[in-house]
């Protein structure tokens, strides 16, 4: 880590003023996403919008299936799956966590489709006691009760793994988990919610807590010197997401990702391709993806699209299911106009 | 709950069995059975079995230990990892318990002279952190990882650690560490990860961060006449009526042991963590926390001053 003097770009990162930066092309080489091959014109990303207004558990495996049917899934049978949720912290009264309840359903469909072994995997950003989290947040029992591993990845083992992104400054390699690197499958499930630092957190931003704290701190803060936008890429494009689903069932606004106010979106966002999801997730915010900078900068590097006419939705419209979460002041700018 | 009761020897017995049971052929521990061996469980390890007068397993772990180290001095999480960081604070103390005074020094050196980013703040950047977060990043304390922000946990860590080791609480960076933990005090008392605020909000303090603060404000001496060192209790004190995770209530005991007014409270906490032993003699099945609940419920002079404060 070098020691120039910390520049307004550091800062927003690391310490958490909000406006959003342009991004230093010098950082940038292009191409080393991993999408599939963008068409001449069409469709080519699939995501699948599914009501879903409450918890029930019947309901959320019965939109769990039809939103799995209706995207390119993966295939399960035989395989060890990691599901991510994001644990970033718990509190009470307010809706911070994925809910436990999607995750016992996600669970239980992954066990229909043959998964050989699932495990819950989470390495929370700042509270370091993730015992007590996993407890609060009910992932606890649910591990118990459904035999499957619960994995701190703040300190599991670890392994330095080359940074895809070869003008990778400060971070050259990233160690990561044992845990995710030994998945056939990886599936990031995330709460929809606002961010204080990146405008909003969806199934990219969740793959932050696959980095162990142990190597990059509480809060992760050698991410946030490295740029949040840049290491949101950088992470994704390493570590492949083969599947995304976004509780919007209940989701976060104003000063998220923390001390927010729940906010009801009644969906649940899913599909293969992590930027594309999180682009229509936006978009069901009341947000213009292509105006939250991490989201426009993996679209750059081609970690896939965000353009609206690359991505079929199938399912609920957007339109329909369209609920502006409210978003802190210095956030407004990422307001997508209606109609 | 059932009667107090104190951890007995036997229970020590079984915990440091569990330990040496799980001792890596590479003479390290890691945080779970079979696991990787890394610096801050390997180092509660040999602090626990040390305690407990064992020799013979501490030897292989001593040795992990001084691998780690590099030639600058600095220890980082594993003997691969190329850069120094917070675990460094577990080494200290182990190396100086075990005597192995040439790398005590050359890790005390080290670690004083490990920077977070405070120098690296314009005025504006201040200025910035101080509307935000209501903190001043002007403080320099100690990060977890080289030249990012100083947060309350690594700093108060790195006190102990050093206090222990001999270098006194009126070092320039032990009262500059002592002068952050104060600062980042949450408004209600206690002590999170470092963000008292964010905005407008005023963020929630946590058991396991004020538990390990009031202990390094112990160890820099700071009399418990200090408010926030009694809010800080009071809100462990109140914490304590709900659930609380195994490192919370290890770390909340140690705080308690280093406190006069804590003596009530000490022995019920004590066999509060008592029950928490498992069959197999360990804590979770996690080492780290098996050495650290052997510290805090036998050994706690291995962390501690001793005496407690004074008022």
């Amino acid at each position: 880590m070098n020691g120039k003097p910390m520049t307004r770009r550091n800062l927003i990162g690391a310490l958490g003023t909000a406006a959003v930066s342009a991004f230093p092309a010098a950082a940038l080489a292009a191409g080393w996403g991993q999408s599939e091959k963008r068409p001449a014109s069409g469709p080519f990303l699939q995501v699948a919008l599914v009501p879903c207004p409450d918890y029930d558990p019947e309901r959320l495996l019965e939109a769990i299936r039809a939103g799995w049917r209706s995207t390119r899934s993966p295939d399960i049978r035989g395989k060890r799956v990691v599901i991510k949720p994001n644990i970033a912290d718990f509190a009470p009264d307010r809706p911070i966590h994925t809910d436990a309840r999607l995750v016992e359903a996600i669970i239980l469909h992954l066990g229909d489709l043959g998964a050989r072994e699932i495990v819950l995997a989470e390495g929370p950003p700042h509270n370091r006691d993730t015992e007590m989290l996993f407890r609060q947040s009910g992932f606890e029992a649910l591990a118990r009760r459904r035999g499957v591993p619960l994995i701190d990845l703040n300190y599991d083992d670890v392994r330095p793994v080359d940074n895809v992104n070869p003008r990778a400054t400060l971070l050259r390699n990233l160690y990561l988990p044992e845990t995710i690197l030994s998945a056939d499958v990886i599936i990031s499930v995330p709460k929809m919610k606002t961010h204080k630092l990146a405008g909003i957190t969806l199934s990219m931003k969740n793959m932050f807590g696959i980095l162990p704290g142990m190597k990059y701190g509480w809060p992760k803060n050698t991410l946030h010197w490295n740029g949040i936008p840049l290491s949101i890429c950088e992470i994704n494009g390493t570590i492949k997401t083969h599947y995304s689903l976004i509780d919007g069932v209940i989701g976060m606004e104003g000063h998220g990702p923390i001390m927010g106010t729940a906010r009801k979106a009644g969906v649940l966002v899913m599909g293969v391709n992590a930027l594309s999801v999180d682009a229509t997730a936006a978009r069901v915010m009341g947000i213009d993806p292509a105006r939250v900078d991490y989201l426009a900068l993996a679209h750059k590097i081609k970690l896939g699209s965000l353009r609206s006419e690359d991505i079929a939705v199938a399912g609920e419209k957007i339109e329909q299911a369209r609920a502006d979460f409210v978003l802190d002041p210095e956030y407004t700018f990422l307001r997508a106009p209606k109609g | 709950m059932g009667p107090i009761k104190p951890m007995s020897n036997l229970s020590l017995a079984r915990a440091l069995d569990f330990i040496k049971a799980n001792q890596n052929p590479d003479g390290g521990w890691g945080y779970r059975p079979g696991g990787q061996s890394l610096v801050e469980p390997a180092a509660f390890c040999l602090l626990a079995l040390k305690a407990g007068g064992d020799k013979a397993a501490t030897g292989g772990g001593l040795d992990f230990l001084k691998v780690c180290q590099k030639d600058s001095g600095a220890v980082g999480i594993n003997p691969r990892d190329p850069e120094g960081s917070w675990m460094a604070y577990a080494a200290l103390l182990a190396f100086h318990a075990l005597g192995a005074a040439t790398e005590e020094r050359r890790l005390s050196d080290w670690i004083l002279s490990f920077e977070d980013a405070s120098g690296r703040l314009t005025p504006d950047n201040i200025k910035a952190i101080s509307n935000d977060y209501r903190y001043d990043a002007s403080i320099q304390g100690w990060p977890w990882t080289p030249n990012t922000m100083a947060w309350v946990e690594p700093t108060a860590l790195f006190i102990i650690a050093l206090v222990r080791s001999g270098v006194p609480p009126t070092h320039k960076r032990i009262r500059s560490g002592v002068s952050l933990i104060f600062d980042r005090k949450v408004r209600s008392g206690g002590w999170n990860f470092g963000n008292p605020y964010s905005k407008s909000h005023e963020l929630e303090a946590s058991l396991l961060s004020t538990a390990i603060a009031l202990a390094a404000l112990d160890a820099a001496g700071v009399p418990e006449s200090r408010p926030a060192v009694g809010e800080g209790f009071r809100f462990l004190i109140r914490g304590l009526a709900g659930d609380v995770s195994t490192a919370s209530l290890a770390w909340t005991l140690l705080a308690l042991k280093s406190s006069p007014a804590g003596a009530f409270q000490a022995p019920i906490v004590a066999a509060r963590l008592a029950r928490l032993q498992a069959a197999d003699g360990s804590f979770r099945r996690n080492l780290f926390e098996t050495g650290l609940a052997c510290l805090a419920l036998g050994y706690p002079e291995v962390l501690l001053r001793g005496s407690g404060r004074s008022g």
